[in-house]
């Protein structure tokens, strides 16, 4: 009888340490879904990289996107789509699916996945914790993209966050010459990259007159000089992605915000 | 015994030569024995009153005795050349060097010699021979008498010295040298070209040995194996050899020193038997040349606590090795790797990435030139890289020329190769058929192996103990940092290790048998080492972003990968610590830009002394090496020396290399200080001499004559009355009766 209670233990603990063996595979989120893309059969695929979308807290500035919060801002269509542009564009070896970083329930797990994206900043509204994560996480080798946020108001929203995780760093606006902007494409001539509202409002700018005129590409450097968070302010890449197969949205928008996603992965992982 | 029995000294016997005196033919009295012995054996079968066997037994003892009697008929002799009495010199070494003055039992050694010297046997050797005596040590000198000598010489040389005898035997009939010494030579034995000619001259040395073969409690260090050279800041490895008697269990410190500055402990339990091997890794420190002290702290109560530590030099070399690393699909792995070389000083990273189908991009380049074509196409590019590492790179991207050049990178340019696992890595990318797979310390599978599951990477006994694994300096310490790595984010499976390869990790996947992770080989004058995984930058991720565990592994690992890459010009001496010693052979290997060897080429080396001048020697070509250029250079002073060796040819400028060496006094004779029997004994018989012990040391004087050098008579020593040969007939006829008395045929 002792006998098989020891095996029993040494199975399940072999599944145990099988089962903690592996990262976070591929998981929907049906309920939160922005605009719902069909899931490849290769979904759950092993690969090099993939879209990593954090799912952060909106908290106090969750606005009209309510209890569910902004973080699925034209997700998961806006990541798969980005995800065949960097297959077929690039050598990386990427998977067809998008995973979600839970910075609110898993938060630990953003080390396995060293570039992440986070969509409409401007509404996020991080803890003390996840700040202290989020600042670990990029001093360890982590890359953050922050996109589509726009205004004075929501550049405040998001610095009221970005400066808990780095109160002894500035933001300031990349160079034309800084490498992000050449590792695979030469991206000195950008435009500003507008969402899908500019094809009924045909202004390109969100919040114009409250700070959105201007795009900027800004971004907080590490102490070797290397972009750790890079910010597409007063623009929306997340739009250009998610409506690169409308055929009224424009392709130089497109085309721009695939170069820029891919030199920002590319850099992200090569410096 | 045996002189009363045989008449003569078994020196004789050894020595000389059996010949018969009567000037009968020898064919007579071999024809003789057989006529009798037939004759015998007749006789006994005409009448068998004895069975066959009992028969036999008789007649065997019958034709034993005839044939011994006629034997005698014939005269039997030893013919031996013997030194003519007050003809010939014996020259008498005595060792006074520093070992020579340990009291083993009370007195010191050199006053044992004197005693046995003075007391019987030079009286004796007076009475036949001119003697001659020296003291030696360095060199042998000249001395009168051998009374109250001192034992204050550094060094012990006994090839030296007898050399300086040898060249005397011309001048003078020498017949025989007589060496009273511990044996502690300091160069390590006679070298063979002053025994040849000491055969030639048919000298023998005789060698009278004093002092225990091994103290009773003592503690040694026998050698340290470290490494010549070593960039800034690198961990070092020495291979301890210790030997001890009386400590056998007990726990001394393992430690290093430099300028008594301890830079390194390591508690290490003494094991029964009499010599066992140990590792101590140290830090090197900034730029210049380095001298370690290492050893282990004296125990108490040990008769010898000046051989418990030795001195190594390590130079080094505030060179930046550059590492051309190419990678062919963008990967986390690529990054890390690049970010945990970033603080290095000694390493620059150079690297190609293949971004897209048809981009690549470089980083660390020195201009905009550098491997603007991609990978190299020509030796003599990819050669000026000192280390190079293949990412994910299908086999069939480089050019069979291409391949062959980076088999050639490791094998005839002794750089580093390092092969990374990935989707177009190993067997994956289809190196098996390739000349990269032949460089590689592991076996490829003949099927794709790669997979990107998380599993844990475990060291080996070889890990534990290697420089490369090395995190924390304690080796438990060390062993426990990794049992609580991260895991790794990927692995290939890989095939058996090769003969010579060294696995220092292996991959163990829940449920799946281990299989080698990191191994590393020598191949060709070069180094090839597989890592197989693309997954370790999770161990920069997944611990705190100030661990140092990821960029150190890394650092460490590429300094093993190029810390031994020459140059063209590569200068190096087996002795780089002269104990009591002063000559430095220099050897200078001299290649081109594709590393290919070079003739008639004019090389040079310039040595700053420790008094601040300089020194010019001329290196020769090595005629059994090609390529080689060889020199000798005599320290006069102690100290550390630089050496500076530039090579031209036809004003082409080939390269230069320095090269550091230290001359140290008083030391050599701490080391070894017991007794070094097996080098008396192994003189004494390829010389034709004798070994003796203090004690019966007086059998010398009557054995000593025996010689063929100096002036010399043969003398022919009749054996036909030795009491032995009366013996044997009492024997013989006795044995016969006594059994016929009990066969009852009397």
């Amino acid at each position: 009888m002792r006998f098989r209670i020891a095996i029993l233990a040494v199975l399940l603990f072999c599944c145990f340490s099988a089962l903690l063996a592996f990262q976070a595979r591929f998981k929907e989120y049906s309920g939160e879904e922005d605009n719902p893309a069909p899931v490849p059969k290769d979904a759950f695929e092993l690969t090099e990289w993939t879209f990593a979308r954090l799912r952060y807290p909106s908290g106090r500035y969750a606005g009209y996107s309510g209890e569910r919060g902004s973080w699925p801002t034209d997700f998961p269509k806006a990541d798969r789509q980005f995800l065949q542009g960097v297959r077929r564009l690039t050598r990386i070896h990427t998977r067809s699916t998008e995973q979600v970083i839970d910075l609110i329930n898993d938060a630990q797990e953003i080390y396995n996945w060293p570039w992440t994206y986070a969509v409409e900043v401007g509404h996020w509204d991080l803890t003390d914790e996840q700040c202290m994560l989020l600042r670990e996480y990029l001093l360890r080798g982590g890359f953050l993209m922050v996109d589509d946020f726009h205004g004075t108001f929501e550049w405040d929203v998001f610095t009221q966050s970005m400066s808990r995780v780095f109160p002894d760093r500035a933001i300031v606006e990349i160079p034309d010459a800084d490498p992000i902007f050449h590792t695979v494409y030469d991206l000195e001539q950008r435009v500003q990259v507008p969402g899908l509202q500019y094809l009924y409002s045909h202004r390109i700018c969100e919040k114009c007159e409250n700070g959105g005129k201007e795009p900027h590409w800004r971004a907080i450097y590490d102490d070797d000089g290397r972009v750790m968070v890079a910010m597409c302010f007063n623009q929306d890449d997340g739009d250009a992605w998610e409506h690169a197969d409308n055929p009224q949205y424009e392709a130089k928008y497109t085309s721009q915000a695939y170069r820029l996603g891919i030199n920002y992965v590319i850099y992200a992982m090569t410096h | 015994m045996f002189e009363f029995l045989f008449k003569y000294p078994l020196a004789i016997f050894q020595k000389g030569k059996f010949v018969l005196l009567s000037g009968w033919p020898v064919w007579l009295l071999l024809v003789l024995i057989a006529v009798a012995g037939g004759a015998l054996f007749w006789n006994i079968r005409r009448r068998p009153v004895l069975s066959s066997m009992r028969s036999t037994a008789i007649w065997l003892a019958q034709t034993a005795l005839i044939a011994l009697v006629l034997l005698l008929l014939w005269h039997p002799a030893i013919s031996v050349a013997r030194l003519r009495p007050q003809e010939n010199v014996v020259a008498v070494l005595l060792d006074h060097s520093r070992s020579m003055g340990i009291a083993d039992t009370g007195t010191p050694r050199l006053r044992n010699a004197e005693e046995v010297l003075n007391g019987q046997l030079l009286p004796e050797l007076n009475k036949r021979f001119q003697v001659r005596m020296y003291e030696f040590g360095r060199d042998a000198v000249r001395i009168d008498q051998a009374r109250n000598l001192v034992a204050d010489d550094n060094a012990t040389r006994i090839g030296d010295s007898l050399k300086h005898i040898a060249s005397e035997a011309g001048t003078m009939p020498l017949g025989a040298i007589v060496v009273m010494s511990d044996g502690g030579d300091n160069t390590g034995g006679v070298d063979r070209d002053t025994i040849e000619q000491l055969r030639q001259l048919r000298i023998p040395v005789h060698t009278i040995g004093f002092g225990p073969d091994h103290f009773a409690k003592d503690i040694e260090i026998v050698d340290v194996a470290a490494p010549a050279r070593a960039l800034v800041q690198s961990r070092l490895s020495a291979r301890v050899a210790i030997r001890q008697h009386g400590y056998a269990g007990q726990t001394v410190k393992l430690i290093v020193r430099e300028n008594d500055h301890p830079l390194a402990e390591q508690a290490i339990v003494l094991k029964p038997d009499a010599e066992q091997s140990e590792t101590v890794v140290f830090n090197a420190g900034a730029a210049g040349a380095h001298s370690f002290q290492i050893g282990v702290v004296p125990m108490p109560g040990e008769q010898n606590d000046r051989n418990n530590s030795v001195v190594r030099l390590v130079s080094v070399v505030p060179k930046k090795m550059r590492i051309l690393y190419m990678e062919g699909e963008p990967r986390w792995e690529y990054k890390f790797i690049r970010r945990a070389l970033e603080d290095d000083q000694s390493i620059e990273i150079v690297t190609i990435l293949r971004t897209t189908q048809n981009k690549i991009y470089r980083q660390g380049t020195r201009d905009e030139h550098e491997l603007e074509n991609g990978f190299p196409a020509k030796a003599e590019e990819l050669f000026k890289y000192d280390g190079l590492i293949i990412g994910s790179v299908e086999a069939n991207y480089f050019s069979p020329e291409q391949q062959n050049m980076i088999r050639d990178f490791a094998d005839k340019r002794g750089g580093g190769v390092l092969f990374l696992a990935g989707r177009f890595a190993l067997s994956d990318g289809g190196y098996e058929k390739t000349p990269m797979a032949e460089m590689m310390p592991l076996r490829l599978a003949k099927e794709k192996t790669w997979s990107r599951d998380f599993a844990t990477a475990s060291l080996t006994d070889a890990g534990r103990e290697s420089v490369i694994c090395r995190i924390e300096e304690d080796r438990t310490q060390n062993a426990a940092r990794w049992q609580k790595m991260p895991q790794i984010a990927n692995y290939a499976v890989m095939g058996a290790p090769k003969p010579g390869a060294v696995v220092l990790m292996n991959v163990a996947e829940a449920g799946h048998r281990p299989s080698p992770l990191l191994a590393i080989q020598n191949y060709g004058h070069g180094r090839v080492g597989v890592f197989a995984t693309a997954g370790s930058w999770r161990w920069k991720m997944l611990q705190d972003h100030t661990d140092k565990t990821h960029s150190m592994f890394w650092s460490q690992l590429l300094r093993w990968l190029v810390t031994e890459t020459p140059g063209p010009v590569q200068a190096s001496t087996p002795r780089q610590v002269l104990s009591d010693d002063t000559r430095v052979p220099l050897r200078v290997s001299v290649r081109d830009k594709n590393y290919d060897i070079v003739s008639g080429a004019t090389v040079q080396t310039m040595v700053s002394r420790p008094d601040g001048g300089s020194d010019t020697v001329d290196l020769k070509p090595d005629p059994l090496e090609p390529g080689m250029y060889i020199g000798e250079y005599t320290a006069d002073k102690p100290g550390t020396y630089v050496a500076e060796t530039s090579a031209h040819q036809d004003k082409t400028d080939l390269g230069s290399d320095a090269l550091t060496f230290r001359r140290e006094d008083g030391v050599a004779e701490n080391f070894g200080a017991a007794q070094n029997r097996d080098l008396l004994e192994k003189l004494s018989r390829d010389t034709g001499g004798n070994y003796y012990t203090s004690s019966n040391a007086r059998r010398l004087s009557g054995e000593v004559a025996i010689s063929e050098a100096g002036i010399t008579a043969h003398d022919n020593l009749d054996i036909w009355d030795m009491p032995i040969v009366f013996l044997l007939v009492i024997l013989i006829r006795g044995g016969e009766w006594l059994l016929r008395r009990k066969w009852g045929v009397v």
